[in-house]
C-alpha cells in the first residue's frame, strides 16, 4: 500500500512539471515580447527607448535561455510568487487571491450539490430500469448535460424575468449565505449532476445482477435496506473515480457562469487576462486549473484500494 | 443507408439501422440535424435577410411576421444571422472533426498496433491533454498562436499582395480550427487505440498473418473496419461537442468575431441587452440548445444501435 502511494507521487509529480512546461512554453513562444507591454504602462516617458528596452530585459531576466527562465519561474512558483501582470503590474498571487474564494466556493458548493443531488436520482432511475420514471430522470439528465452554462444561464435569468419584478434578478456576487446564489450554482449543477446521474444508474443496473443483492431479496430485506445496504457501496467506488472529470466540467463550467452572473472570481479574471493578452496571469490560471484535475485524478488513485481491496492487491502487486 | 444494403438482408449496418429507428428520440435528434445540415447548406438562399444589412430605423424590434426573431440592436434580422450562425457553426464543427480524426486514428491505430515505446509516449502525452482543462488549454492555444498566424498571414500578403491574407475572419477560422483540433484528437486516439488493442489478438487477424498478409493490409482490411462502429459513435458526439465548442469560444471573444454571424456571439451580445430585450438573448440560446441536445440524442441512439452488446 504505502509503496503504491509513493509510486504514485513519484509519477504524478514528472507529469505536472511536463503539463507546466508545455503550457509555458506555449506563452513562452507565442505571447510576443512581453517588454513591450510592460514598457507601454511605464509611467511618463512612452518613447521607444532601446537602452531603456535592454535594462529592462536584463532586469527581469527575459533575456537568458527559455530553460533557465522556466527554471526560474518554477523556482518562484514554490515559493509563492506568480509573477506581475503585464497590464497592471500587481502581482498576479494578489488579484488571485481576491478572485479564488469565489471560484472555490462556487466550486465546492457545486460539488455538494452534485452529490447530495445526483447519487439519489441516480439510484432511483437504476433500480427503476426502463420505466417512466427512469426515463424521464435519464431524459433530463441529458438534456442538462447537453446545454451549456452560458445556454441554461442565460435562459433561466430570462425565464425568471418574466416571473420576478424588473430589477430584482439576482445578478454579482453577494456571498455563499444570499439568495443570488442559488442561480449560479445550480447552472455550475447542471453539468456534473447530469455525468454523475448516468454514471450512478448504469453501476447501479450492474450491481443489481450481483447474487449478493438477489440473496438479500430473497431473504426478504426491505427494497429501501437492500438500497442503502448492499447496493450504494459497491455503487460508490465508479462514481467516485469520476472526480477529475467532474472537476474539468465544473472548471470549464465556472468561467461563463461567473461571466453570466457577472460574479468576480477566477474564471471572469482569466477572460479579462485573455483580452488583454496578460500571459502571466492566463498562465497561472492554467496551471492552477490543471493542478486541480491531476490532484483529483491522484486522489482518486489513492483512495480506490481503499474503496476497493481487490484494487489493491492486483495494483500493488504490479 | 438501407437503399445501399438492400442486397445483404441481415448486415451490420441494416441492424443498426433498425435499431436506430426504433429509438424516437434518436430519430427525433437526426431529423433535426437533418435540418440543421439543410439550413447549412442552402443558406444563402433562405435568408430573408442579408445578415449584415442594418436596418437604423428598425433597430431591437420584437419578433413580428416581417421579422420572426426579431432584430439586434444594429437592425440586422436575426433569423438570417441565425441561419449563417448555423454555418459558422457547421464548417468549423465538420472540420474540426476531421481533423482531430485523421490526427488520433492514425496515431491511435499505429500506436494500438505497434504498441512499444511510441504507445507509452502516446498515452503519455494524451493523458496530459486530457487533464488540463479543455478550456484554459485553448485559451492558452488561442492566445499563443494568435500572434504568430496574424504574422505569418501579414508576410504572406507583403510577398504575394493576395488580399486573401488580410482577411480577419479566415484568421480566426484558422485559429479557432487549429486550437480546437489540437485539443480533440486524444479521444479518438484512445478509443482507437483500445478498439485496435481488443481487436488485434482475434482469431480472424492471427488467421490473416499466418497467410502471410503484410501488417498495413491487416490493419487497413481486418482491424480498422471492425473498429469503425465505436468510431462513428464517437464522431456523431465529437460534431456536437466541437460546435458546443465554437460557440463557447465565440462567446468568451476568442472564436468567431462580429460581424460574422455565430451562435456563440450572438448570445454574448444578448446578455448585454436581455433585460431590455430578452428575445435577442432567447433566439440563439434556444437554438443552440436545441441542437446539443439533438447531437446528444442521435449519438445515445447511434451507441445503443451499433454496440448491442453494451445493451442489456
Amino acid at each position: 500500500m504505502f509503496a503504491y502511494i509513493t509510486r504514485r507521487l513519484l509519477l504524478w509529480i514528472p507529469s505536472v512539471l511536463l503539463v507546466m512546461l508545455g503550457v509555458y512554453a506555449l506563452a513562452f513562444y507565442g505571447a510576443g515580447d512581453p517588454i513591450k507591454l510592460i514598457f507601454l504602462r511605464a509611467p511618463g516617458d512612452v518613447a521607444y527607448d532601446p537602452v531603456k528596452v535592454e535594462a529592462i530585459r536584463e532586469q527581469a531576466g527575459l533575456n537568458q535561455p527559455f530553460l533557465v527562465q522556466f527554471g526560474n519561474y518554477i523556482w518562484n512558483l514554490l515559493h509563492g510568487n506568480f509573477g506581475n501582470s503585464l497590464t497592471s503590474g500587481r502581482s498576479v498571487w494578489a488579484m488571485i487571491s481576491a478572485a479564488a474564494p469565489i471560484s472555490l466556493m462556487l466550486g465546492l458548493l457545486a460539488m455538494l450539490v452534485t452529490a447530495v443531488v445526483a447519487i439519489p436520482l441516480g439510484m432511483i432511475a437504476g433500480m427503476n430500469q426502463n420505466t417512466r420514471l427512469d426515463y424521464s430522470i435519464l431524459g433530463t439528465a441529458v438534456t442538462l448535460w447537453a446545454i451549456p452554462a452560458y445556454v441554461a444561464g442565460p435562459l433561466l435569468m430570462v425565464a425568471l424575468l418574466a416571473i420576478l419584478p424588473k430589477g430584482s434578478v439576482p445578478y454579482g456576487w453577494g456571498g455563499v449565505f444570499s439568495v443570488k446564489i442559488i442561480l449560479p450554482l445550480l447552472v455550475l449543477s447542471f453539468q456534473p449532476i447530469a455525468l454523475i446521474v448516468r454514471q450512478t444508474r448504469a453501476a447501479v443496473i450492474e450491481v443489481m445482477t450481483e447474487d449478493f443483492v438477489r440473496t438479500a431479496r430473497a431473504k426478504g430485506v426491505p427494497e429501501h435496506i437492500v438500497a442503502l445496504r448492499h447496493i450504494l457501496r459497491p455503487v460508490l467506488t465508479p462514481v467516485i473515480t469520476q472526480l477529475g472529470l467532474i472537476m474539468i466540467t465544473i472548471v470549464n463550467g465556472a468561467i461563463f457562469v461567473e461571466l453570466v452572473f457577472g460574479l468576480p472570481g477566477l474564471g471572469r479574471l482569466t477572460v479579462s487576462a485573455l483580452t488583454n493578452s496578460d500571459f502571466p496571469v492566463i498562465l497561472a490560471i492554467t496551471l492552477i486549473g490543471s493542478f486541480l484535475v491531476m490532484a483529483s485524478n491522484l486522489l482518486v488513485d489513492l483512495l480506490y484500494p481503499l474503496l476497493d481491496p481487490r484494487a489493491s492487491d492486483a495494483k500493488g502487486g504490479r | 443507408m438501407s437503399a445501399v444494403v438492400e442486397d445483404k438482408p441481415n448486415s451490420l449496418w441494416r441492424d443498426a439501422w433498425r435499431r436506430l429507428r426504433r429509438n424516437k428520440l434518436a430519430v427525433a435528434g437526426l431529423i433535426i440535424i437533418a435540418a440543421l445540415v439543410f439550413v447549412a447548406a442552402f443558406g444563402p438562399w433562405l435568408t430573408p435577410y442579408d445578415f449584415l444589412s442594418q436596418d437604423l430605423d428598425a433597430r431591437n424590434l420584437a419578433p413580428s411576421l416581417a421579422h420572426p426573431f426579431g432584430t439586434d440592436d444594429l437592425g440586422r434580422d436575426v433569423l438570417s444571422r441565425l441561419i449563417y450562425g448555423a454555418r459558422t457553426a457547421f464548417l468549423v464543427a465538420v472540420i474540426v472533426t476531421l481533423v482531430a480524426l485523421l490526427i488520433g486514428v492514425v496515431l491511435g491505430a499505429i500506436a494500438g498496433f505497434y504498441g512499444g515505446f511510441f504507445d507509452k509516449a502516446l498515452m503519455w502525452v494524451t493523458d496530459m491533454t486530457m487533464s488540463v482543462p479543455q478550456l484554459l488549454l485553448v485559451v492558452v492555444i488561442n492566445a499563443s498562436l494568435k500572434q504568430p498566424i496574424t504574422l505569418w498571414m501579414e508576410a504572406r500578403y507583403m510577398e504575394t499582395m493576395n488580399p486573401i491574407y488580410r482577411n480577419s475572419a479566415l484568421i480566426d477560422f484558422v485559429l479557432v480550427f487549429g486550437s480546437m483540433a489540437l485539443i480533440s484528437w486524444p479521444p479518438y486516439a484512445r478509443l482507437v487505440r483500445a478498439q485496435v488493442l481488443s481487436i488485434r489478438n482475434r482469431p480472424y487477424v492471427t488467421a490473416a498473418r499466418a497467410l502471410g498478409l503484410t501488417n498495413r493490409i491487416i490493419l487497413m482490411r481486418y482491424v480498422m473496419p471492425n473498429a469503425m462502429g465505436s468510431l462513428i459513435v464517437a464522431v456523431s458526439a465529437g460534431l456536437g461537442t466541437a460546435m458546443v465548442l465554437e460557440s463557447a469560444f465565440s462567446f468568451l471573444g476568442i472564436g468567431v468575431n462580429p460581424p460574422t454571424p455565430s451562435w456563440g456571439n450572438m448570445i454574448s451580445d444578448g446578455l448585454r441587452v436581455w433585460t431590455n430585450y430578452p428575445h435577442l438573448l432567447l433566439a440563439p440560446a434556444a437554438v443552440l440548445a436545441v441542437v446539443t441536445v439533438a447531437f446528444n440524442f442521435l449519438g445515445d441512439g447511434l451507441n445503443d444501435a451499433l454496440n448491442p452488446k453494451g445493451q442489456k
